[in-house]
């Protein structure tokens, strides 16, 4: 569903992804793990059409990221970065933006968005406007546009993080029932214990290079052990000021 | 003390650069033009803008820290009142007004005038703590349009209305609609001109149409599955909605011609030099030279529709057309 050959991205003399070549299947909950200004959010952007790849190519749900662009857009659900919202419609407007868009009659985007408000605890904000949103609720609004039109492929972008528990618990059996059902999934995230629980492929990027791929029962002892050694440990850094005295 | 005077030293810093925003009028079209043009005879439209702007710079500079951040320091109560106290000070305008309260006593200045103005800064003083309530109260008027474009156009419009550019033409339009309904000898061409003053206040934001669309709508446009070409219709219609509206009770025809040009010029400077504007200022030209062909451009258009034929109406909106679709591309391209 998502493959990617040599894929590279330079912004000058920066490499912020590194020849990546990935094959996602379909029905597959894929998390790209790496530190903060390890690629994946850059991935994620070619991956979408956001930006164009400096070379090598990617296909996903069949569709050239480059040359289809448009097609693609129609065919996946984006929880970007900076989550994509616009500061002057409500959280409601905004569904119902994606259901014009994706043509969705006006009665299925009601119904679906009402469903979701409500999985996604956004009842109570519904008409509250993005811009007067907590960074919790304007996330929840991204994730619900991305899944509205009952995308082939998800793509999110740290869905988790910033999200209360229940919440974050009904966004995980999301996925895993949709993935199930024949939905792709390719997520990043820096929760790792949450991952472990309902990837099912595992990919670990470091300075813009895949450190590790595989799928979740390959993955030798915890997730995080892993991470500490192929990407990054954390530092033992001792700030003997933090504590020592009132200052 | 030393919190107090660290905490009025940011919030000097931020009054300062928020008050260099409002240097954006000095290349607004609606400033350019008829301080070239009309010079003295101008000095209504002056007026116009000075009220315009008095209104954001009133706001309480304390505001410029967030009230939880505000609240979280370590400040006692003694410490909290003299900041209350001393934080208006770093409005230029509450220098003025004692300025003006020593003329008044000179009797240069009345003290009707002093009180009018005074009683003008402490309401919008008060209301720059209260005002996001009525924005959104105001926004949520505006109504929803149907089909794909719908929810586009009503964030644009939205947009739009949080601009001085729009509450210039506005108060434009209202003067000139009631001097319409009080003097019905007035002369056809004064509307015909004021049609033409109207867009041309509004002609700046169409330089800047993504101008209000934080890095989030940026993105958001790139992965909604339309064609630039629609993107920018959302825009325009936004923005001919505006135009025609105020024109109405003059010479809407003039002013959708009008509309019609500028945007079609306007489209290069928007879709190319994608420049960040800020709420409650005037919009910001991003080029002279597209300005000035703005303004000539619609000038000739206006008058050539109502005083010639409203057959000119066919060739502006080709032109317009060919506008929004060349520009379109490139908002493609750039989504890519």
């Amino acid at each position: 569903m998502i493959s990617c050959r040599d894929l590279s991205c330079r912004f000058g003399d920066f490499v912020a992804v590194e020849r990546l070549t990935l094959d996602v299947a379909p029905g597959s909950i894929c998390a790209f793990l790496g530190p903060n200004g390890a690629g994946k959010s850059t991935t994620v952007k070619m991956l979408t059409g956001l930006i164009t790849p400096s070379s090598g190519s990617a296909t996903v749900a069949g569709l050239d990221v480059v040359r289809d662009a448009l097609k693609l857009k129609r065919h996946i659900g984006v929880l970007p970065e900076n989550l994509g919202l616009f500061d002057d419609l409500t959280v409601e407007e905004h569904l119902d933006l994606t259901g014009a868009v994706y043509k969705l009659s006006r009665a299925d985007t009601r119904d679906r968005s009402n469903q979701l408000l409500r999985a996604l605890h956004l009842e109570h904000g519904r008409h509250t406007f993005a811009s007067r949103c907590s960074h919790g609720m304007r996330k929840k609004t991204s994730l619900a546009m991305a899944l509205l039109a009952n995308p082939r492929v998800l793509f999110l972008d740290e869905p988790l993080e910033a999200i209360d528990p229940v919440t974050a618990k009904t966004i995980t059996d999301l996925l895993v029932t949709i993935s199930r059902r024949g939905t792709t999934v390719f997520l990043t995230s820096h929760i790792l214990a949450a991952v472990e629980q309902f990837a099912t492929r595992v990919v670990l990027i470091r300075k813009g290079v895949v450190a590790w791929n595989s799928t979740i029962e390959e993955v030798p002892g915890s997730l995080e052990k892993l991470y500490f050694e192929l990407v990054e440990a954390p530092a033992a850094e001792d700030l003997a000021w933090l504590g020592s005295s009132q200052s | 003390m030393v919190r107090v005077l660290a905490v009025l030293n940011a919030v000097w810093r931020a009054v300062r650069r928020g008050q260099g925003s409002f240097a954006s009028i000095g290349t607004n079209n609606f400033l350019i033009f008829p301080a070239y043009f009309l010079r003295q005879t101008g000095t209504f439209l002056y007026l116009i803008i000075a009220l315009l702007i008095f209104f954001p710079l009133s706001a309480d500079p304390l505001r410029k820290i967030p009230r939880e951040r505000l609240a979280s320091w370590p400040l006692d109560r003694r410490e909290l009142w003299i900041l209350r106290i001393l934080s208006p000070w770093l409005n230029p305008i509450m220098w003025l007004l004692a300025a003006a309260t020593v003329w008044a006593v000179r009797r240069s200045v009345t003290w009707q005038l002093l009180g009018i103005v005074a009683g003008l800064f402490a309401l919008c003083f008060v209301l720059s703590d209260i005002g996001g309530g009525a924005w959104d109260a105001l926004a949520r008027w505006v109504p929803g349009f149907g089909g794909v474009l719908g929810e586009l156009i009503r964030k644009n419009l939205r947009q739009m209305l949080s601009t001085l550019d729009f509450w210039c033409a506005l108060v434009l339009s209202l003067g000139t609609t009631i001097y319409r309904v009080a003097d019905r000898t007035a002369p056809p061409e004064a509307f015909l001109m004021m049609s033409l003053l109207i867009v041309l206040a509004l002609s700046s934001y169409a330089q800047c149409l993504f101008g209000l669309d934080s890095a989030g709508g940026i993105t958001r446009y790139r992965l909604l599955p339309l064609r630039g070409w629609q993107i920018l219709l959302a825009k325009d219609a936004a923005f001919l909605l505006v135009s025609v509206t105020l024109t109405l009770a003059l010479n809407p025809l003039v002013g959708l011609a009008a509309a019609l040009t500028v945007l079609a010029v306007g489209h290069e400077q928007s879709v190319k030099h994608l420049r960040a504007q800020v709420r409650w200022r005037f919009s910001t030209s991003s080029s002279l030279g597209n300005g000035v062909v703005q303004v000539v451009g619609m000038f000739i258009v206006g008058n050539g529709v109502a005083r010639t034929s409203v057959l000119l109406m066919i060739p502006c909106a080709a032109i317009y057309g060919i506008s929004v679709w060349w520009f379109g591309r490139i908002v493609d391209r750039s989504g890519k």
